[in-house]
């Protein structure tokens, strides 16, 4: 049977960032097809504006214009039951539970890895 | 110089790096994202963004160590990383003096990791003109 596509929102502003995270995850098998968004906002408008639903959303937590909370608290707040994944260099409890709260499903620290990747990959069963 | 010497000196490079803590396990990942995604610029492309961050604007103190921070672990640079963390509680305990101590480290640890980095992609693009195929 033909492994399934997956499509990947990864949210960042940091484009190296980026750049490392897409090669992560395409060395874990998760990077079919992988769209960007800068910030929260245009995160929202990504999730909002697909023409099919996102297998996975990787969200950063500190951006401009708009937060990772604040991205995640009006996808959720738009019905989409897509899993998110906070991804941030801030691992304290604190920061985990503000993310759960908003509506994340996991949490994972920088920087992304090919390893931390599989492992989310496999728990969503994208992998 | 032979390819083989050069190979000998960037080997030598990248074991001084990580024996000096200015690289962690995370720029072996890029290594081997490198190397197992068949892409041989990947490392020389995120090195270069990493060095070509503006670093002279410290205004927004705490939100540019942030992104110092990030982007560093990102690369692998484990030194400028651990400055970013000390260099953030300063800035949360209000220390001045903290702050621009913290500043001068700072910045000596991204330029001396940033002409390692460029060393390090000199040796590579020379030993790579030898031989195309090897990457």
């Amino acid at each position: 049977m033909a492994r399934k596509m997956i499509r990947v929102l990864l949210v960042e502003d940091e484009e190296i960032n980026r750049v490392v995270a897409r090669a992560a995850l395409k060395a874990a098998g998760g990077g079919d097809v992988v769209d960007e968004a800068e910030n929260g906002e245009v995160a929202v408008q990504r999730v909002r504006d697909a023409a099919a639903p996102y297998d996975l959303v990787l969200m950063d937590k500190q951006m401009p214009v708009m937060d990772g909370h604040e991205a995640t608290r009006r996808i959720r707040g738009m019905g989409v039951t897509t899993p998110i994944v906070a991804v941030s260099s801030d691992g304290l409890p604190a920061d985990v539970d503000a993310f759960i709260t908003a509506g994340a499903d996991d949490f994972t620290s920088k920087p992304l890895s090919k390893e931390k990747l599989g492992v989310i990959l496999a728990k969503f069963r994208l992998a | 110089m032979a390819a083989a010497a050069l190979r000998d000196q960037l080997t030598a490079l990248l074991s001084s790096m990580f024996s000096q803590g200015l690289v962690d396990e995370q720029f072996q990942q890029l290594q081997m994202l490198q190397d197992e995604g068949g892409t041989p610029g990947f490392v020389s492309e995120v090195v270069t963004l990493f060095w070509e961050q503006p670093v002279v604007n410290f205004d927004k103190v705490d939100a540019y160590v942030h992104q110092l921070k990030g982007s560093s672990a990102s690369v692998g640079a484990q030194k400028v990383k651990f400055t970013c963390m000390q260099f953030r509680q300063f800035c949360q305990d209000k220390s001045r003096d903290g702050c621009l101590m913290a500043l001068a480290v700072v910045r000596n640890d991204f330029y001396d990791l940033r002409n390692k980095f460029q060393t390090m992609l000199q040796l590579e693009q020379q030993i790579q003109a030898y031989d195309p195929k090897q990457q």
